[in-house]
């Protein structure tokens, strides 16, 4: 009866989000709590109508597994995905028109975020089980985020609180944003300047290479805010000490903190993935390239580096999607990024804008993690 | 081609070759056998200076190895392994185009050389020049390693163990493809085993070797004929060693000319005792015919002549 587990699971949980939680929440202002509005309360005659893929996509686990039936199942969960969206901002829309209060506001529900991640994690089952290449599902969830931009960019959202906090907050959005690459972009240079040579010193002397892990371990396990704060003191006496340092921006709170220490948490998995990805190369290949004359750069170069490249991606795609959320985190110390926005929503109890500064962050390292994927499965082409 | 002179080797401290003087000759297939621990694949890499010899001096071509640079010394020297070793991030035509890469030949050089090789191998250039490795048998693989060893056209082959992981079939057709390139190229060749069938079957020269001394080195049939000790006669084998023996022998030297019509079954004058021994068995016959290859009999081999 049930062809398909997980899609079955997903299934119980979008109709849970339909019928038992609200869908949108509306309130007066953006400081009290909301009304809830379920699914049902919200269904205009359009609306309706983007919600029929929805219904395909939740009765899928009941039909037979066949090619052209995932295939329709996909097209499916890609259609609710943007009809989930469509409904939410005719909703707000619909409320909207009804407070005629422009402090009113309208803020996505449970209902809502359950049946949208739910229909996000069909589609990448889906296309997992159609047997689609990497490069075909990345196109695929690509595609599937586009209409939705497009609903962003074409000021369709506009009513939903979120929004509403982005328009109030554009030009902090835009430089937070930028900001969060420049963190995460100057985090990586010196990673990859110390962590892969280290990583070479780490696989070619054993005796060097366990304790280079065992210090590196043992940063990974102190807390991020706490890293951040060890790193305050000393490099505030250092700005002190040293007078040109405050000129080039070094002081215990704001980008330098924030880079030296997102630079110490990265530099363990590119360590450790630049080692193993060493050690993985058979012996027999290093000893035939030796045997037949490759001088020891050569060697390393030609066989030893590509051959250890597959391994030290998934390191490096480990580091870039583990210090964009890091990042966020860098904020507290005054590095700004989005983490700003994130943390001036928490501390002012404005939800909507925790959401502001958390969901671009997710969606970048959603999109960092799919295109290292990728990258990895081209670099593994021909060494399988 | 290559002289061992006093040659010793200590690692840390403990000596694993003891004193080894050998002189392999130009276009000599020479095989280093023993068990593990005899020091036969420390022997070969000396050669190649992938391990360093710790006293005395080899001479390659009369020159002492030393006096090269390593890479250009081991650029002369081609090297097959067991575990094959080919790059598998590289095609066939480029793990063939290795050495001579390394040695600057031009394009169309290289490439006329990986159709020469391919066709050596009995490797379909169509199928296999822009495969990858791990799309290739384990046999195709080693044939490739073969390839690849010879690209450079090099004086001398050295091969560890090269057979070693291959299924009884396929190791079979290499080891007769070994015979037919050694033929056709006259290379030196240095070869390590721990099969004595193998190294019956292969060898000009048996080298036996046990705790990294020379115990005998002597032709295939002279081993069998006078082994020099019991270690020589236990390594030779005890139920099998009369197989041994007719394995080393040619139909050839004990066939009697004759035209007696014969059934279908034939053997050529080159095969060996063995084998003509095993087809006799199996027809329930005391004689066989012997035809060459275009199929003319030329003479007759009877049971009791080869076990006389």
């Amino acid at each position: 009866m049930i062809t398909n587990r997980p899609l079955f699971v997903l299934s119980c949980l979008m109709l849970f989000g339909a019928f038992a939680v609200p869908y949108l929440t509306h309130a007066p202002n953006r400081l009290i709590s909301g009304q809830p509005f379920a699914l049902r309360a919200l269904l205009s005659q359009t609306a309706l109508i983007c919600l029929l893929p929805g219904v395909f996509l939740v009765l899928g686990p009941i039909f037979p597994q066949r090619p052209r039936v995932l295939l329709a199942l996909i097209i499916a969960a890609v259609l609710a995905l943007s009809g989930l969206v469509h409904i939410a901002a005719t909703g707000a829309d619909m409320l909207a028109q009804a407070a005629a209060s422009p402090a009113a506001r309208t803020s996505l529900g449970s209902g809502f975020w359950l049946m949208i991640v739910a229909a996000a994690l069909a589609l990448t089952d889906l296309t997992a089980r159609a047997g689609f290449k990497p490069v075909a599902r990345v196109l695929i969830g690509f595609g599937a985020s586009l209409p939705i931009a497009a609903m962003i960019l074409a000021g369709h959202l506009n009513e939903l609180s979120i929004m509403k906090e982005y328009s109030n907050k554009a030009d902090l959005f835009q430089t937070s944003l930028v900001r969060h690459f420049v963190i995460v972009l100057a985090a990586l240079l010196p990673t990859l300047v110390v962590g892969i040579p280290l990583g070479v010193i780490a696989f070619r002397r054993a005796s060097l290479g366990g304790p280079i892990l065992s210090v590196l371990n043992i940063i990974q396990t102190v807390p991020s805010i706490a890293l951040f704060g060890l790193l305050m003191a000393p490099l505030s006496a250092l700005a002190v000490a040293v007078p040109g340092l405050k000129a080039i921006g070094i002081s215990g709170i704001g980008l330098a903190p924030a880079v030296i220490a997102l630079t110490l948490y990265s530099i363990l998995p590119i360590v450790r993935n630049t080692a193993e990805g060493l050690a993985q190369v058979p012996r027999g290949v290093i000893e035939a390239a030796t045997g037949m004359g490759m001088t020891p750069r050569q060697v390393f170069w030609q066989v030893e580096a590509p051959l250890a490249l597959p391994v030290f991606l998934s390191g490096l795609r480990v580091t870039v999607v583990q210090a964009i959320g890091l990042a966020a985190v860098a904020a507290l110390i005054g590095a700004g990024g989005l983490g700003a926005i994130m943390f001036q929503g928490l501390f002012s109890n404005a939800l909507d804008l925790v959401l502001l500064g958390a969901l671009p962050i997710i969606a970048i390292a959603v999109v960092a993690d799919a295109l290292f994927k990728l990258i990895v499965d081209v670099s593994r082409k021909g060494a399988a | 081609m290559i002289e061992f002179r006093n040659i010793s080797k200590s690692f840390s401290g403990t000596q694993v070759v003891h004193d080894l003087n050998l002189t392999v000759e130009g276009g000599e297939f020479c095989v280093l056998i023993g068990s593990s621990g005899s020091g036969k694949s420390t022997i070969l890499r000396m050669i190649n200076r992938l391990i360093e010899h710790t006293s005395g001096e080899i001479l390659f071509a009369g020159e002492g190895i030393r006096t090269f640079a390593p890479e250009v010394l081991r650029r002369r020297i081609g090297y097959a392994i067991q575990s094959v070793g080919l790059f598998p991030h590289w095609t066939v035509e480029a793990n063939i185009a290795t050495v001579p890469k390394l040695l600057g030949w031009d394009g169309a050089r290289i490439d006329a050389r990986i159709t020469e090789l391919l066709r050596l191998l009995n490797l379909d250039a169509a199928r296999f020049r822009k495969a990858y490795p791990h799309q290739l048998s384990g046999g195709q693989q080693q044939r490739v390693g073969v390839a690849r060893a010879l690209a450079a056209n090099p004086d001398v082959l050295l091969m560890d163990e090269p057979f070693g992981a291959l299924d009884p079939i396929t190791r079979d057709s290499l080891q007769a493809e070994m015979i037919r390139i050694h033929t056709e190229t006259g290379k030196t060749i240095v070869f390590v085993t721990h099969d004595m069938d193998e190294a019956l079957r292969l060898a000009s020269r048996v080298v036996i070797l046990e705790k990294g001394r020379i115990v005998q080195a002597a032709s295939p049939r002279d081993l069998l004929n006078a082994p020099a000790n019991d270690f020589v006669r236990a390594f030779l084998g005890k139920d099998d060693y009369g197989l041994k023996l007719l394995s080393v022998e040619t139909v050839a030297e004990r066939m009697r000319p004759s035209t007696e019509a014969m059934g279908q079954q034939a053997v050529l004058p080159q095969d060996n005792l063995r084998l003509a021994l095993s087809r006799m068995v199996a027809l329930k016959a005391d004689r066989i015919a012997v035809r060459d290859a275009d199929g003319t009999q030329v003479g007759v081999l009877f049971l009791a002549d080869v076990v006389a």
